[in-house]
């Protein structure tokens, strides 16, 4: 598959040059009329700059990338901006201008909206972030996408923006709402366990083979509901890695046959005081 | 048979580590002068020279190793820097900067300190004592011999443990470093700082105390220009009490700060003992880690390396922190001859010096490097060999070459 990545580096930032030049510039090779991958890193201090130019300009150039099946938008690493520190923008404009899109993957929830929340051929909806708003959720469980395979979304923490609840969660796995559904991801969440009970015996589970709680604060409360769910059983893999359950619920899990991720326990009572001595070189 | 004078602490890693590699290259062991036998007047240079029962045409090799995890010493080194310490005004000559040091330590009172782990005691007294010792030393070589072996000298010392001192020497040699906020005296609290960070349009920085070693006393801070909100990852925790002064001290997990009262306490504390402020410039990534680079230069010619991989902007810090060779980490052979020339040229700088762990960082994307620290002590490296010698063993093989150091 033909990939490429833009971004504006420390550089190329403070010597002003524009990632939307360099956009153009990728649009004016014959080479774009073939890629498939895109990648847009930093844009330019992206902790003051909005994504917004950058939509703008692949709307305006969708022609010169006819064969665009996969898009990320905010590829960076914490070394370039924090993730909360991202200022994304509304991407809706991008599922309407490249309707042959596969796959969208955003980083960063600042600012970001979906609107119109619709697409009738993308398969993988995945975004990043410390903590999703609840208009974005709303707009993804309104919204529709016939053809998602795989739903991954970093729901995250009140402080980077997560202002919803179990309530604003709920909604996105109704029955129906992506018939093709294989892969749900509801992960990253400060109410991990809420979630676990919410999804553990719903319908949806029959559907999907991987379901991603990974990276939350699931402890035993959470997946004391998912061991003893029938539907759950049913799953090739269930991803629960990065969790605080105890000893005994992980031996459970190992104990249990099935094809799940526990690994990454977070210690909870850890000791963040211990103190090293200084001037060691 | 070549002798070899070690001024450091006795029975550490850095010692033994050195005496193992020279009993296994066939050399005779090195004769350790103990910075707290110095410091409390039981040796010094000369007696140990008296001792070794050396010619003056033939001076013994003299490498000058860390003063540090030693609390005696950092005590006796704080009670040297005192003002009321018994020292002469030539031994101020290579101290610059904090010439009246933020509520100085009378010598008795730095004497009696209790140790406290992980305490960050006085760093900008404790260096004045160092640059005192220093000197100290460097004038008795000069009595006893014509022209001392140092390894390092005493001077470049000094200045590579200055990392303000350093930036400046660095620039002035051409080489790149990150862009430096304001000269130090230009920032002398944290409303300064951050109306200098409005004015210069620059929202990520490292403040690094000025003496410190390692992840020890580094702050990553940002200020986000859209909401104010600020981050400062660092080490350095504080106490605060009712009814004394506040007490400083790492703590071996790095802490993401986000209140303002307490990163204001705790960069005002950083620049009353000295801060070397710089741009924070995004590192290369492997995976979902960044990196950057501990190259050491021996004799001018750049040896063994590491990359320190990490999830934290401070990857100095051994927790969370992979150690992985340059192959592994998959660098092109052209970045990686242009990181040993970058450290090459770093250590050309400091013409008296022929060992330093040069630390460079390469930047996201255009992989360009910039010089990030020198560490006089910064051969300690385990794991590491270099056609087939670890690095002491590699100094020594140098060091016994004719008219190398």
């Amino acid at each position: 598959m033909s990939e490429c990545k833009l971004s504006v580096d420390y550089e190329q930032y403070e010597s002003g040059v524009k990632i939307v030049d360099l956009l153009e510039e990728l649009a004016n090779k014959g080479e774009s009329l073939q890629l498939e991958s895109l990648i847009i890193g930093d844009w330019g201090g992206s902790y003051e700059n909005d994504s917004s130019a950058i939509i703008e300009a692949l709307v305006h150039l969708k022609d010169r990338f006819p064969q665009l099946r996969s898009l990320f938008i905010g590829d960076m690493s914490y070394e370039e901006c924090e993730v909360s520190w991202i200022n994304q923008s509304n991407l809706g404009p991008i599922l309407s201008a490249y309707p042959e899109l596969r796959s969208l993957t955003i980083k960063g929830s600042t600012g970001l909206s979906l609107d119109p929340a619709h697409h009738d051929k993308l398969e993988e909806l995945t975004i990043i972030c410390g903590g999703l708003g609840r208009d974005v959720l709303s707009s993804i469980s309104e919204g529709s996408f016939k053809n998602l395979k795989k739903l991954e979304l970093y729901l995250g923490v009140d402080d980077y923006g997560f202002n919803g609840s179990l309530e604003d969660v709920l909604p996105l796995i109704e029955p129906g709402k992506f018939p093709r559904l294989t892969y749900l991801g509801l992960k990253d969440s400060e109410i991990q366990d809420d979630i676990a009970v919410a999804v553990a015996n719903a319908p949806i589970v029959d559907q999907l083979q991987t379901l991603d709680l990974s990276m939350g604060t699931l402890t035993d409360q959470g997946a004391e509901a998912l061991i003893l769910s029938e539907k759950i059983k049913k799953l090739d893999l269930l991803d629960l890695s990065y969790h605080y359950m105890s000893d005994d619920m992980v031996k459970r899990w190992e104990q249990s046959g099935l094809n799940v991720d526990i690994s990454d326990q977070q210690d909870a009572d850890d000791d963040d005081d211990y103190r090293y001595p200084s001037l060691t070189e | 048979m070549k002798s070899m004078i070690v001024i450091g602490n006795s029975g550490n890693r850095r010692t033994t580590g050195l005496q193992a590699a020279r009993a296994r290259l066939g050399l005779p062991p090195v004769v350790v002068l103990n910075y707290s036998d110095v410091l409390q007047g039981g040796a010094s240079l000369g007696s140990i020279a008296h001792s070794l029962g050396q010619a003056a045409d033939e001076p013994p090799l003299l490498r000058l190793d860390a003063p540090g995890e030693h609390f005696e010493v950092e005590r006796e080194l704080i009670a040297l820097g005192a003002p009321d310490a018994a020292t002469s005004e030539s031994d101020e000559r290579w101290h610059r900067y904090n010439k009246s040091l933020v509520q100085p330590v009378p010598a008795r009172m730095a004497q009696g300190m209790q140790e406290f782990k992980g305490k960050l005691y006085h760093p900008s007294q404790w260096f004045r004592g160092y640059c005192r010792l220093l000197s100290q030393l460097d004038r008795e070589a000069r009595q006893l011999w014509p022209t001392p072996r140092w390894m390092n000298a005493p001077k470049d010392i000094a200045a590579m443990f200055d990392k303000r001192h350093t930036h400046e020497i660095l620039s002035s040699a051409g080489l790149p470093v990150p862009r430096r906020l304001a000269p130090p005296e230009a920032i002398p609290d944290y409303d300064t700082l951050r109306d200098t960070m409005v004015h210069e349009r620059t929202h990520r920085l490292f403040i690094k105390l000025a003496n410190g070693s390692g992840a020890c006393g580094v702050i990553a801070y940002q200020v986000n220009p859209v909401t104010g909100a600020e981050s400062a990852v660092t080490t350095i925790a504080v106490d605060n009490f009712a009814t004394r002064p506040p007490i400083f001290y790492n703590v071996k997990k790095l802490v993401n700060y986000k209140e303002r009262h307490l990163i204001r306490q705790i960069i005002n504390w950083l620049l009353g003992h000295g801060a070397h402020i710089e741009q924070w410039i995004p590192k290369a990534s492997y995976w979902d880690r960044t990196f950057d680079i501990r190259q050491l230069v021996v004799a001018g010619k750049a040896c063994h390396s590491i990359a320190r991989a990490s999830r934290t902007p401070i990857t100095n810090l051994h927790l969370d922190s992979n150690r992985m060779s340059l192959t592994e980490i998959g660098l092109a052979d052209d970045v990686q001859h242009t990181v040993r020339q970058c450290a090459e040229q770093t250590l050309a700088a400091f013409p008296s010096s022929t060992v330093a762990g040069i630390d460079v960082l390469l930047s996201s994307g255009s992989y360009r490097p910039y010089i990030l620290d020198v560490n006089p002590f910064g051969d300690l490296l385990y794991h590491s060999h270099y056609e087939g010698y670890d690095p002491y063993e590699w100094e020594m093989r140098i060091a016994s070459l004719p008219s190398t150091i």
